[in-house]
């Protein structure tokens, strides 16, 4: 289910980011990425939300320390 | 008791050997309890009648963390967000008693009055607690990030005392997030030769541009706030375009005698600047000025905010960071003035969310010739004198100095050409930091360069340590106050 998954997030990061080397991993963090700022996280977000058509709390948007966490919280909610 | 004194060299120098002494060396415990009391003996000596807020505000929020914890492992989510939410309520409350009653006060009756209402306030000339600002949003910080469940509670109250009360960065920062620097005190420490290396170079750097550029550029900018009419505008307009470079050789050579300290004793503090007057636009320019006081606000203001307004696309956004900037703009202190520097530079951020380059971090490409290409020095330089009418604004003691100020300036004698009686010296040495800020643009400080393989000669290396020390006691200007010790 994960590697669905992260198969369809490096889709969305290399759109949002712009960067077509960019592969979803699960240890990837905002840190090892350049374009991966404050306001980028925001679009990844929203394109996420849209992508799967689900919503995050604020709570579990903050809680992500990497692409792995996000992964997980995108599988609880698509069942 | 200033960090560039001989009587802090004298405290360093009791608190290094104590530290490092066989009996406390490699004990955690023993080492962290020692940090604590000395750093309640640096900060009494700023203001003992303020020791009890610190010890008291700390115990506090570590009951706080413990508090949000166990909330979150019974899965009573709704507890532990009331427990952050009342956590960042008190920080913000202490910050609103101490900085903004009397302010706020004032404002209120004079807005009333004008209303027709007749109200009086009664100033109360609230003693402002030392670096009041700084320890707040370490404490806030401590609980938010236990609540987000990025760090757990610290197992020691001695731990995490010593992490509020670290005394290099209590008085103006840099602003350490728990997540790391705790850990760094749970582990024991040796003496780090090759970081307290660092540090004491990082050191000589920060009193060079404290003492010998920023005290000396102090003697051009000081003054004329009080009466602009007695000067010529054409000094006026240099004093504006000056006091950036006072102000960064002021506030980072502080935060890198801070940073410095932490490393002789073994700690790596946040950074606090990177090379802010190479940015080529205002957003780049707040990722690179005071980076620990910006990315706290990011993470706990705009983040949250924005993701609220998520939906609401670059609307949302600007929102955001108008709030953002306000609050980063008040955060220095009250005054209508700190609030309308924020406004000024969220207005500067539309342009840059529309066209996209808001986010955008694009690295510094140099020409072949080692020199900033021709579209990127003109960008700095637009960028720079944007950020210069942002702190004529800051400095303004008043809106209505700002006024008087801006009239002054548009008088005939701006095309005169200026007297400045700088010392000669204080020339050389902006621009060996002008310099050093492109040349170093990769390192955390200019020493760290000399260091590399570009330097290999131990005696250069060493010339250059001996001419910055001969510098700052041939060169010093008239001490002053560290600019941002008053927030």
């Amino acid at each position: 289910m994960n590697e669905q998954i992260l198969n369809e997030l490096t889709a969305i990061f290399r759109d949002i980011l712009d960067n077509d080397e960019l592969v979803a991993t699960p240890q990837l963090t905002a840190e090892d990425v350049e374009e991966w700022d404050s306001l980028s996280h925001i679009q990844l977000v929203v394109a996420i939300e849209k992508h799967w058509n689900i919503k995050f709390s604020s709570r579990e948007i903050m809680k992500w320390q990497n692409v792995g966490e996000m992964a997980d919280a995108i599988a609880a909610k698509v069942g | 008791m200033l960090i560039n004194s001989l009587p802090f060299l004298a405290f360093f120098a009791v608190v290094l050997i104590v530290y490092f002494a066989p009996m406390l060396r490699g004990r955690a415990m023993w080492q962290n309890a020692w940090l604590l009391l000395v750093s309640y003996v640096f900060y009494g000596m700023a203001d003992w009648r303020m020791v009890p807020l610190l010890m008291g505000t700390t115990l506090v929020y570590y009951g706080l963390g413990i508090a949000v914890k166990r909330a979150i492992d019974r899965e009573q989510w709704r507890a532990a967000s009331w427990v952050t939410t009342l956590a960042a309520a008190l920080g913000v409350g202490l910050l609103l008693y101490f900085k903004y009653l009397d302010f706020f006060g004032q404002s209120i009756a004079a807005m009333l009055t004008t209303m027709g209402l007749h109200v009086s306030w009664t100033t109360l000339h609230i003693l402002v607690p030392v670096g009041v600002s700084f320890f707040t949003f370490k404490l806030i910080s401590y609980v938010v990030e236990i609540h987000r469940e990025h760090i757990e509670p610290c197992n020691s109250l001695v731990d995490f005392a010593a992490y509020i009360a670290f005394f290099p960065t209590i008085m103006s920062g840099p602003i350490d997030r728990p997540g790391k620097f705790i850990p760094q005190l749970q582990r024991a420490h040796t003496f780090d030769y090759a970081l307290a290396l660092d540090g004491c170079r990082q050191v000589l750097w920060g009193l060079f541009t404290k003492m010998c550029i920023a005290d000396n550029l102090a003697l051009l900018t000081s003054g004329s706030w009080q009466s602009p009419d007695d000067f010529s505008a054409s000094r006026l307009a240099l004093s504006a375009l000056l006091f950036p470079l006072q102000m960064y050789a002021d506030f980072a050579g502080y935060s890198d005698m801070a940073i410095g300290v932490a490393k002789v004793l073994g700690f790596k503090v946040e950074r606090n600047f990177n090379h802010p007057y190479l940015a080529r636009n205002v957003a780049e320019y707040w990722r690179r000025w005071h980076m620990s006081l910006t990315s706290w606000i990011t993470d706990y203001v705009f983040m949250p905010l924005n993701i609220a307004m998520r939906d609401r696309g670059r609307l949302g956004t600007i929102l955001a960071v108008m709030v953002n900037l306000v609050v980063i703009g008040l955060w220095h202190g009250a005054n209508w003035t700190y609030a309308l520097f924020g406004l000024y530079h969220g207005l500067l951020f539309i342009p840059l969310v529309f066209s996209g380059s808001f986010g955008r971090n694009r690295k510094l490409k140099p020409r072949p010739n080692g020199m900033p290409q021709w579209h990127d020095l003109l960008k700095m330089l637009g960028t720079y004198c944007l950020v210069a009418i942002g702190l004529l604004i800051f400095q303004a003691p008043s809106v209505s100095h700002l006024w008087h100020y801006v009239c002054a300036l548009a008088r005939p004698s701006l095309l005169s050409v200026p007297s400045l009686g700088l010392p000669v010296f204080t020339y050389v040495g902006l621009a060996m930091l002008v310099g050093c800020e492109w040349l170093c643009r990769d390192r955390e400080h200019p020493l760290q360069f000399i260091h590399g393989p570009a330097v290999s000669s131990r005696a250069v290396r060493w010339s250059i340590y001996y001419v910055l020390i001969l510098c700052i006691l041939l060169f010093q200007g008239q001490t002053q106050r560290f600019i941002y010790f008053q927030f």
